[in-house]
């Protein structure tokens, strides 16, 4: 069963091995190296008193037994969706494990999610309580790719602009947000020759995924260097090239972001001899 | 008659003056502007040697002493970094922060490690050896992101993005 769901819709290698499991460790999976928190089945370090409601509330929701939003270093959006079968024959499976008693490491040891991604952004970048519906008029890859962009990596969390109601405006899907998370602005990244990536090859794209370098041979900054280093660069190649994919398949959107008005002035200010 | 002239003399040297601190102000605008103009292209010369090397380990390319080439140019366009950042220039079309000119020894370690690292490219790229490339390629590119996560301003405020850029 584990090995089942480990080449659904999430192949988290969460077989490497019982160690890891006790947390502490940096834990690879598709979307990222995690530094586990303790997942044996021991009662007080462990998840030994979770019962299966717990397990399936961490794993879809990202919360811990008692309801807090769940600091990024359980797997989680790799599972949300997964069926409630799957997690429990998951959770069986841990519980089959030899408990581990182990403290989880303190937040502050827990970089680099600590420095500047916070709980909330790191959720609202590779996670939402959702599930994905495949194409079946689409290749298997594109149907990968599009599931890995949208219900996973959530590309358009941070690309897409929002309505008023701060929902995302899917009439300009990935077509850029001046005003992303943490304020930032995130470029139009539909396949328009100058206003969003269209002159980017598949290779490029790969190639940024995995090392934040861009064509021109700048480096990328910010909330996308850190979605990158922390997770993407982790992600295997046929599954970035299948995101390369998803996003040449978009239409092309016009929009020629700006800068914001604000941000000038403060700049104007420091300025001043 | 005596004090009119007086007048006119002053006048007229002050006049000289103003014209004089014009000129002068139109001269260190004009230094200003080529300050700015340098290392911004300084700066892109240094991203189209970076993109060629990318492009090198990208595609797998066998250029002959392609890669040693870039990464000389890296070099040697490191070096340049301290005289190019000299003159204190904020206002105007650039994305420089404030800060390299107000914290100028964070502004001189990061200009160290840059041409630290592309020293060691230089190395790197003689031998031959595409992973290694790869590697020194990527430590070069942090030399770069942590300079610039620092001195530059982010998208959001980049000149670039305000109508009237360059
Ligand atoms: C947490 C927010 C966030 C997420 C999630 C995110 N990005 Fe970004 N992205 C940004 C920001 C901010 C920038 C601007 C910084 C930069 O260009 O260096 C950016 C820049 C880019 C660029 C460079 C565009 C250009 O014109 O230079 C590309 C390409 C890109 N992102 C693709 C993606 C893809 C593909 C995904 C999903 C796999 C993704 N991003 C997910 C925030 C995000
Ligand atoms: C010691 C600091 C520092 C280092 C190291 C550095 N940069 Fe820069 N870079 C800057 C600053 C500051 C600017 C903004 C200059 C301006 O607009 O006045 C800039 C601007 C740029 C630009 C935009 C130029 C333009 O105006 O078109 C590119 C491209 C660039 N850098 C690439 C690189 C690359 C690639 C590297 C590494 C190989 C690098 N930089 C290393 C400080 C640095």
């Amino acid at each position: 069963m584990l090995q089942a769901s480990g080449g659904c819709t999430c192949h988290t290698d969460v077989e490497g091995g019982g160690a890891p499991l006790a947390g502490g460790r940096p834990m690879q999976t598709p979307f990222g190296v995690w530094y586990t928190t303790n997942i044996t089945p021991d009662r007080e370090t462990g998840i030994g008193a979770w019962s299966d409601a717990d397990f399936l509330r961490a794993m879809r929701e990202g919360r811990a037994p008692d309801g807090s939003a769940y600091f990024p270093t359980f797997p989680y959006t790799s599972f949300t969706g997964m069926t409630d079968d799957d997690l429990l024959a998951l959770k069986a499976y841990l519980f089959s494990l030899p408990p581990e008693r182990k403290e989880n490491r303190p937040p502050d040891a827990w970089p680099p999610f600590s420095w500047r991604i916070s709980a909330w952004a790191w959720q609202l970048a590779f996670f939402r309580p959702e599930r994905f519906e495949p194409d079946p008029a689409k290749s298997a890859s594109w149907n990968r790719g599009a599931y890995l962009s949208t219900a996973v990596a959530h590309c358009g969390e941070c690309h897409t602009p929002r309505n008023l109601a701060g929902a995302l405006d899917r009439s300009r899907w990935m077509a850029g947000s001046e005003d992303g998370p943490e304020g930032e602005l995130a470029p139009n990244i539909t396949p328009h020759d100058d206003t969003g990536i269209g002159r980017w090859t598949t290779t490029d794209l790969v190639w940024f995924l995995q090392t934040a370098s861009k064509p021109d041979g700048d480096d990328s900054t910010g909330l996308m260097k850190e979605v990158i280093e922390e997770g993407y660069t982790h992600v295997p190649a046929a599954d970035l090239e299948a995101i390369a994919e998803y996003f040449e398949s978009l239409p092309p959107i016009e929009n020629q972001l700006m800068a914001d008005d604000d941000a000038e002035d403060d700049g104007e200010d420091e300025d001043a001899p | 008659m005596r004090t009119s002239s007086i007048w006119k003399a002053a006048l007229a040297g002050a006049a000289l003056l103003h014209v004089a601190a014009t000129a002068h102000a139109q001269g260190e605008a004009k230094v200003d502007e080529g300050a700015l103009k340098y290392r911004q292209s300084l700066m892109e010369a240094v991203g189209g040697d970076m993109a060629a090397l990318t492009n090198i380990l990208k595609y797998g390319l066998t250029v002959p002493g392609a890669a040693q080439v870039h990464a000389e140019g890296l070099a040697s366009h490191a070096k340049l970094t301290t005289v190019a950042f000299e003159r204190k220039v904020t206002a105007g079309p650039t994305d420089a922060e404030p800060a390299i000119w107000e914290k100028p020894d964070e502004f001189a370690q990061s200009v160290q490690k840059f041409e630290a690292e592309t020293a060691k490219l230089v190395d790197v790229a003689k031998n031959g050896d595409l992973a290694a490339l790869g590697a020194q390629v990527k430590a070069t590119g942090k030399s770069c992101g942590s300079c610039h996560d620092s001195f530059r301003k982010p998208k959001e405020e980049s000149f670039k993005r305000k109508g009237g850029g360059s």
